[in-house]
């Protein structure tokens, strides 16, 4: 077991993209599900280091952890990312709806969202995940590797959960929100 | 919370009708599930007047808002409602209610969001992948000393042709027509050829040029069998996939 968390480690560590469950089982001759096992192992073992695992589906890779951000930014130079009060509220109806169109989001927000959707789109915090299945079959939009990495969230299931004085009935007012995560 | 605390005096600072209703809401510290939304048209008509510097497209969407509020509120008023108008008005505005709450909670995710944007603790992802640049397939020690024995000479006849004869003068179009001549006669050449025996370093980056012209335009196709193998250029329209 050792072995194989160490062999999916170094897979990811050299890897491009993110690897999926699929790619790494083939990598590592190992069955997808003790692939499964030795990610979770992996990314225990990670939690107090300088690297933490990161999923969007069953894709992984590694990422450096938020708590050294500062190091690394410092390093690389690399500048915050500057978002508008309308930008941010668009990608919030984004993150936490996905997948979700326009149309939804302008509902929600009630205005005209494509300046922002656009922007969202050119910075990679969000892209076109599907088209919906209903009239003019609209663009779908789900959020981006860059998403997660921008927010140092490990997968959208971290995203920070809002509790106000309305906390649960606000949920209910949303039956969508959390809904399964997009592959 | 506190992101709705800011001031927000330009009317750039709504971000549109709901959200001005709702600071309304939060001003007047009334609670979304309660408030009667009737009574608030007064107050959001009063702010929609500030809203003068607006392009008309986006006035529009506030005075949709506000022309809800006033129906809802005269239909609370009116003594003489009848039970329909009263369940729709009540319809109206729990839907609109439900769009506040809805709304509501956008924008406090949005806050959580930017409170984590603003802590910085973002993640990093080893940008350009593959640390270990793999040699190209298929090459062999041999290749490279070739290739490197190559380029000595080249080096070497550039040092002499600068040494013994004048700069020549040859144009990239000069050397494309050339080829283009040469290609009319034979279906196919290859570069080394081309390049002649013992091409200066401009004569061969002149061919090199006149090449790239003449495949870009279309007249010529290119083949190279292997990575570093000799290219041939062929005359468009010629079938050469016998390989």
């Amino acid at each position: 077991m050792d072995e194989l968390r160490a062999a999916i480690e170094a897979v990811l560590f050299v890897a491009e993209k993110p690897v999926t469950v699929g790619d790494l089982a083939r990598a590592t001759g190992a069955r997808p599900r003790d692939v499964e096992h030795a990610l979770a192992a992996l990314e225990e073992l990670r939690a107090s280091s300088g690297l933490r695992l990161q999923r969007d589906g069953d894709a992984w890779r590694l990422v450096t952890s938020p708590e050294s951000a500062r190091a690394v930014t410092a390093y690389l130079g690399a500048d915050r990312l500057r978002i508008s009060h309308a930008a941010l509220e668009t990608l919030s109806v984004i993150a936490y709806r996905q997948p979700a169109t326009r149309a939804d989001v302008e509902s929600i927000r009630g205005v005209n969202c494509d300046q922002t959707v656009e922007t969202l789109l050119a910075r990679r915090l969000i892209e076109e995940v599907a088209r919906a299945d209903r009239p003019g079959r609209p663009i779908l939009y789900g959020t981006t590797w860059e998403f997660l990495e921008c927010f140092g969230l490990s997968s959208i299931d971290e995203l920070p959960r809002v509790l106000t004085p309305e906390g649960e009935r606000l949920d209910e007012a949303t039956p969508r929100e959390f809904a399964e995560p997009i592959e | 919370m506190m992101e709705s605390r800011s001031p927000r005096v330009s009317v750039e600072g709504f971000e549109g009708p709901l959200d001005l209703l709702l600071e309304l809401i939060e001003e007047q510290r009334l609670d979304v599930l309660t408030v009667r939304l009737g009574d608030l048209a007064d107050a959001y008509l009063t702010r929609v007047r500030g809203l003068a510097e607006l392009p008309a497209e986006e006035v529009a969407l506030f005075l949709v808002l506000a022309s809800r509020l006033v129906l809802i509120k005269a239909r609370s008023i009116l003594p003489q409602a009848t039970t329909e108008e009263l369940e729709s008005a009540g319809a109206d505005e729990a839907e609109l209610r439900q769009r506040l709450l809805e709304y509501q909670a956008v924008r406090e995710r949005a806050a959580a969001l930017r409170a984590r944007l603003d802590e910085g603790r973002r993640a990093f992802h080893r940008e350009g992948g593959t640390p270990v640049e793999l040699p190209p397939r298929g090459g062999d020690s041999g290749a490279l000393a070739a290739a490197w024995q190559k380029v000595l000479e080249l080096a070497r006849s550039a040092r002499e042709q600068e040494m013994v004869t004048p700069v020549e003068r040859y144009s990239v179009e000069e050397r494309a027509t050339e080829i283009e001549e040469l290609l009319h006669v034979r279906q196919a050449v290859s570069f080394s050829t081309l390049l002649l025996e013992r091409p200066t370093l401009r004569f061969a980056i002149v061919t090199f040029l006149a090449i790239l012209d003449l495949f870009r335009r279309g007249a010529i196709d290119l083949e190279q069998e292997a990575l570093f193998d000799d290219i041939t250029v062929v005359r468009r329209g010629v079938n050469r996939t016998s390989g």
